[in-house]
């Protein structure tokens, strides 16, 4: 075992940064691929009361990984003596001018994408999909606030198929760093 | 080729780990607002989809770790911090080892699960059973579901632990 601080730093941060990157990629997979065709095994009402359960909780943990993912990443960085207070903030071979830094800039972009989707799931997509129709609403009201859900059904899983795609290249990206970089 | 290889390496525990820890966190969750029936129909399907991933993500896991680890440049290993070798005397074999065993559980209990676990709950049901057949057959059902959520709650703790075990690498080992 290590008998040192350092070390065990070293491996906590790198320990939760790993384990926020599987639960959020493993995660997006499951909920599309596993839990989302057996929700059509059962029938559409109680499918719907489902899915807003399994979507509620997931997003906990959507929004948990984005945010360990971040804190560890900035605390390996700082450990590993390539962030500085002054301007650019940043230590060789964080620069623009390695191919270590264009890289982790590339990951810290890619991050950004997911955290963007992830707002526009939350507070854009998922409200119209748990919007109530009041008692009294008209055919036409009906049949408009049926396809506001169906689009915003379509939309939650083109970005969750996106958020998969981003994550894929993030990790194909975080596993060159240990070579010096893919770009 | 490095690359590539640690990329599907750490996709596929992603795959596993956090479809794992979501298919505990998220499923086992909404089942509680659902009618019983629907939780044995959606268990059913979900439990047989994941059980696939799971066994997909573990046969790459083995494979790419092991073409890793035959690619592993001894000199190239000797010159990162701390000079960790690959035998059983320096913490990074030990640790590699520990690895290999923890992995091995985890494709032994996926197996158990996909070929005895989970059809080990399908309930028996036939015109001539009496009524103590019935209930040795709900008995039998009921303790295969429990041997199902202890070998779950196993595979949950020994692939969250595995990562930590591998995080440790990149630090020289922890055993």
């Amino acid at each position: 075992m290590p008998d040192d601080f350092a070390t065990w730093q070293h491996i906590i941060f790198g320990y939760l940064h790993d384990i926020a990157i599987a639960v959020y990629f493993g995660g997006a997979v499951a909920m599309e691929f596993v839990l989302g065709p057996a929700q059509a095994s059962i029938p559409p009402a109680q499918a719907q009361v489902m899915g807003q359960k399994t979507a509620d909780r997931f997003l906990w943990l959507v929004w948990g990984s984005l945010a360990l993912i971040f804190v560890t990443g900035v605390l390996r960085l700082a450990r590993m003596e390539m962030l500085s207070w002054s301007w650019p903030f940043v230590e060789d071979p964080l620069v623009l001018s390695e191919s270590y830094g264009r890289t982790l800039l590339a990951m810290v972009l890619l991050w950004c994408v997911l955290v963007v989707n992830g707002a526009l799931i939350t507070f854009v997509f998922r409200p119209r999909l748990a919007g109530k129709l009041t008692p009294g609403t008209g055919g036409a009201q009906l049949a408009a606030a049926q396809t506001a859900k169906i689009q915003a059904a379509t939309w939650v899983q083109r970005l969750t198929r996106i958020d998969i795609g981003v994550t894929l290249l993030i990790a194909l990206m975080g596993a060159s760093l240990g070579w010096g970089g893919l770009i | 080729m490095d690359t590539l290889l640690a990329a599907v390496h750490a996709v596929s525990w992603a795959v596993y780990v956090g479809g794992a820890i979501t298919m505990e966190w998220v499923l086992r969750y909404a089942q509680r607002t659902m009618p019983p029936s629907q939780v044995g129909v959606v268990c059913k399907n979900a439990g047989m989809r994941y059980r696939w991933f799971g066994l997909g993500s573990l046969a790459v896991i083995g494979a790419t770790g092991a073409a890793m680890f035959l690619r592993i440049d001894e000199a190239e290993l000797a010159a990162r911090a701390g000079a960790p070798e690959l035998s059983l005397g320096d913490p990074y074999g030990r640790t590699m080892l520990v690895l290999t065993i923890a992995w091995l559980a985890l494709a032994a209990t996926v197996l158990l699960m996909a070929f005895w676990l989970h059809p080990a709950q399908r309930k028996r049901s036939l015109p001539e059973m009496t009524q103590s057949d019935v209930a040795r057959e709900r008995q039998r059902v009921g303790q295969a579901i429990g041997r199902m959520d202890k070998a779950l709650k196993f595979e949950l703790v020994v692939s969250v632990a595995a990562i930590g075990v591998g995080a440790s690498l990149n630090a020289g080992g922890l055993f």
